[in-house]
């Protein structure tokens, strides 16, 4: 019996000791600039979608050091050294920055000395953490959208993009992605507007793999696009349209990376669509739906054929 | 009479020509323009295996785009603005004031806004000064080798 206890306090002494005794390091996982710009590429794109005023975006990493930063055209330029500010904030307290705006806002006013040591102590909402597996990684901070409300809501979808991120298994590109199911009447509600259906929004996670889904609407005519990536796949639903693919366009324009348009093409073969035809439009081929019947209703996969190099570049 | 009207006739001209004189067109470096000069610059640094921050300023020396390679050393995000701002508000390569002080010119280290650290290049289209690009990260020469890398993706800009 004395020997058993013996014996059972060893283990648990052992048990005790492999818990709290973590060794003289540790690993940690670190925000890679890769990271950093796929945040600030879903944050860009959401304050596009709202259409800002302006705004600046800056990631840090988990000590408050800038990672990147982006300031959009037109945005007054103190935003820039604003946005780190929150961020590096966010970052060191780990906590949303609106925390410390709350709190000097109800009282508090001596919170505002912590600026002292502090550099660029930044008490203004705008600035959230960004987490990896449950763990602050770095935060996003912005600045320049149309109110400190805005701001933060911005830094929030950036937020939350790298949980997608996490959960499409960017790291190493091959984790498995959770099902998606979308059901017929979110499906409806989108070809009603148009909207990308899958690799944007909740369906973000998708967007680290090589494919897109939009359900795309068309009440007029739309302008010559050429996506020097994305093969799309279209299968028209309802209304119709003429399509006029290859030719010279003319005006081309770029409007985003790999993406021109142009208001018209020399050229080109002309066909008539009608729900049930498919068309696959390969990366390249300038494509314009003119003439278009509506609701022109069509169904998108959007292919990255060349989605490796374009993360090369 | 005749001669009141060509006055008021004079007057109107002059009138206009100031009009025009109280402003002046500018061509401003937009974060597109800025996102090319910073992929040429992180291409080469990638190449060369460079551990460098890549910072974008505007005219006025206000940060526009900034990119920290992994595992670079933190100091060199401030210290790669600054040359990028030494750059932009004093139009000539931060490397001009490095010499300076290295020649025996100390006082240009009491410049105001400059740091005299080689590594800073403007950013030029149509012979004015739109920008510069600052790189801090590794040896003096390597920054201002990849820094030029970018600069130079500014020859081919056009305005839409």
């Amino acid at each position: 019996m004395t020997t058993l206890k013996i014996a059972l306090t060893g283990i648990v002494i052992i048990v005790v000791a492999s818990t709290s005794y973590a060794g003289p390091v540790s690993d940690k996982q670190g925000l890679t600039l890769d990271g950093a710009k796929k945040v600030i590429a879903a944050t860009v794109a959401e304050a596009k979608r709202v259409n800002v005023p302006g705004g600046s975006i800056a990631v840090v990493d988990e000590g408050g050091n800038l990672l990147a930063l982006e300031r959009l055209d037109q945005t007054f330029a103190a935003s820039a050294n604003i946005a780190v500010g929150k961020a590096r904030t966010a970052a060191l307290f780990k906590k949303p920055t609106k925390v410390f705006e709350d709190v000097i806002k109800s009282g508090r006013t001596s919170m505002v000395t912590l600026g002292g040591d502090l550099q660029n102590f930044t008490p203004l909402q705008g600035g959230i953490p960004l987490e990896w597996e449950g763990m602050v990684v770095g935060a996003i901070g912005v600045s320049g959208a149309a109110s400190a409300q805005q701001d933060e809501e911005l830094a929030i979808v950036g937020a939350k993009s790298l949980d997608s991120m996490e959960m499409a298994g960017l790291t190493n590109g091959n984790a498995p992605l959770p099902v998606t199911y979308i059901e017929s009447q979110t499906v409806a509600a989108s070809f009603a507007r148009g909207a990308v259906l899958v690799g944007e929004g909740e369906n973000m996670m998708h967007a680290a793999r090589n494919y897109m889904v939009h359900a795309s609407h068309r009440d007029k005519a739309g302008v010559v696009e050429i996506h020097e990536f994305d093969t799309d796949i279209v299968y028209v639903l309802k209304g119709s349209a003429i399509l006029i693919t290859g030719g010279t366009p003319v005006g081309t324009q770029t409007i985003a990376p790999h993406e021109l348009r142009a208001p018209t093409v020399n050229g080109g073969e002309r066909r008539k669509l009608v729900p049930g035809d498919i068309v696959i439009i390969p990366n390249g081929v300038p494509h314009w739906f003119k003439d278009v019947e509506a609701p022109f209703d069509y169904y998108v996969v959007k292919v990255g054929s060349g989605r490796e190099k374009r993360e090369e570049r | 009479m005749l001669c009141s009207m060509i006055g008021a006739m004079a007057l109107v001209a002059m009138m206009a020509g100031a009009a025009l004189a109280q402003l002046v067109n500018k061509t401003v470096l937009t974060l597109d323009g800025a996102k090319k000069i910073a992929a040429a610059a992180e291409a080469k640094a990638k190449a060369e295996g460079a551990r460098v921050v890549i910072a974008v300023v505007d005219d006025g020396g206000s940060l526009l785009l900034l990119e920290r390679l992994d595992d670079t050393q933190v100091a060199s995000v401030n210290v790669g603005i600054d040359k990028a701002r030494t750059a932009a508000i004093y139009r000539r390569p931060s490397k001009v004031f490095e010499d300076q002080v290295r020649s025996g010119r100390v006082a240009a280290l009491a410049l105001h806004g400059a740091v005299p650290l080689q590594g800073g290049v403007p950013i030029i289209v149509g012979g004015k000064v739109i920008g510069a690009i600052g790189v801090s990260g590794e040896t003096p020469g390597q920054d201002e080798g990849i820094a030029m890398a970018g600069a130079v993706v500014a020859a081919s800009f056009t305005k839409q």
